[in-house]
């Protein structure tokens, strides 16, 4: 554990190193960039069951009023 | 009644320790789509055979969360099974013991599944539907996987009320209660799942008995499991007619569900007959795989009779 010694570091004025990560392999760039464009469907596909479920609940009434 | 001590899948040498995160697919496989299918599958047929009306989008929605839901059992089934998993030749390359996920991302994963669906199912449709699919999934991935399964020879027979239980989300999803209709459904996936799943277990004993699982063959022996899936058969027979009795099931059915339930009756005597060698194992295969086919046979025929006007009451 090296929490002490970085709190004293930023006491004195020091910035702790940031932490290194091992850098990825092609394959595992690619990996991931795949997982994020699925998280990032993921998200925008319950946005618009939200919206969707929304509608169908209320009903199409609920569009339909004086501005 | 056998015991087997669990190792945590994150502490289990067996498993290779996976690299940064799994592709799409591996996570889509801890989902086991092909048992999303089939709940996807009986909870429609609970649905059409509701006496009730679902706004369409809703009911949509609601099977989508159903079937997600199953997912996210099965998905924490697979955390907590990857250490037998690896030492199973028909489960080994699952993602888990593969090293191509690692099991803290399988929980997470599971969890946010479990409870997104649950409470997605509770806004969309009602709490009943929702609370039922939350018994589901705790029923499944606690008391079937963390305890069941590696405890008693019973495992399957109880474990199977979670597989039984769709077709009563689906009731509940339409009508916000549940009716004798998906109460039937429920005992014949119940009944249906020991023979179905004992039929398999005859042939892979050995590697039940290497992953330390008490199935029936390794714990009561083969004679006993034989004769109990006899038992069970004759059970599930007339019990896969019980819908034509209630009024629910048509002409249609009847037909399937009584030639079905003679071919699963004459299958079983086979497994029964069969005792040694290649021919023991055809059987138990004929079994298994037959008792897919008459299962999803008795739910199409219902979804067909209910969805496209062809029901012909037998009983006035």
């Amino acid at each position: 554990m090296n929490g002490a010694p970085d709190r004293a570091r930023i006491e004195g004025g020091e910035r702790p190193e940031p932490p290194r990560y091992p850098a990825l392999t092609p394959d595992e760039e690619r990996r991931r960039r795949k997982r994020s464009i699925a998280i990032a469907l993921a998200l925008g596909a319950m946005v618009v069951l939200f919206f969707v479920l929304t509608i169908a609940k209320l009903g199409p009434q609920v569009l339909n009023r004086p501005l | 009644m056998t015991s087997v001590t669990n190792t945590l899948p994150s502490g289990d040498a067996r498993i290779p320790a996976a690299s940064v995160g799994g592709d799409v697919p591996d996570y889509f496989a801890l989902l086991k789509p092909r048992v999303m299918a089939l709940v996807i599958f009986t909870a429609l047929v609970g649905m059409v055979v509701s006496h009730g009306h679902v706004q369409p989008i809703v009911g949509f929605i609601s099977l989508l969360m159903i079937a997600i839901g199953a997912g996210a059992s099965g998905c924490l089934n697979m955390w907590w099974d990857a250490d037998i998993d690896a030492v199973m030749t028909r489960t080994a390359k699952r993602p888990i013991p593969d090293g191509r996920i690692r099991p803290d991302e399988a929980l997470a994963f599971g969890l946010v599944l479990s409870v997104g669906s649950v409470l997605v199912l509770g806004l969309a449709a009602n709490w009943l539907a929702a609370g039922l699919l939350a018994f589901t999934i705790v029923f499944y991935a606690v008391i079937y996987s963390m305890w069941l399964k590696r405890t008693t020879a019973q495992n399957i027979v109880i474990g199977g009320a979670a597989g039984a239980l769709p077709p009563v989300i689906g009731q509940a999803v339409v009508t916000g209660s549940v009716g004798i209709e998906s109460l039937v459904l429920f005992a014949i996936i119940f009944i249906w799942t020991p023979p179905h799943f004992w039929a398999l277990a005859l042939v892979k004993a050995g590697e039940y008995a290497r992953a330390g699982i008490p199935m029936m063959p390794n714990t009561a022996g083969p004679e006993s499991t034989r004769r109990q899936i006899v038992a069970y058969t004759l059970l599930l027979a007339p019990l896969g007619l019980a819908p034509v009795a209630l009024g629910f099931g048509g002409l249609i059915y009847a037909v399937v569900a009584l030639l079905g339930g003679l071919a699963m009756v004459a299958f079983s005597i086979q497994v029964l007959r069969h005792r040694e060698g290649e021919a023991e194992k055809r059987a138990a295969m004929g079994m298994f795989g037959f008792s897919i086919l008459y299962l999803f046979a008795l739910f199409s025929a219902l979804l067909a009779e209910q969805s496209f006007g062809l029901f012909r009451a037998v009983i006035a």
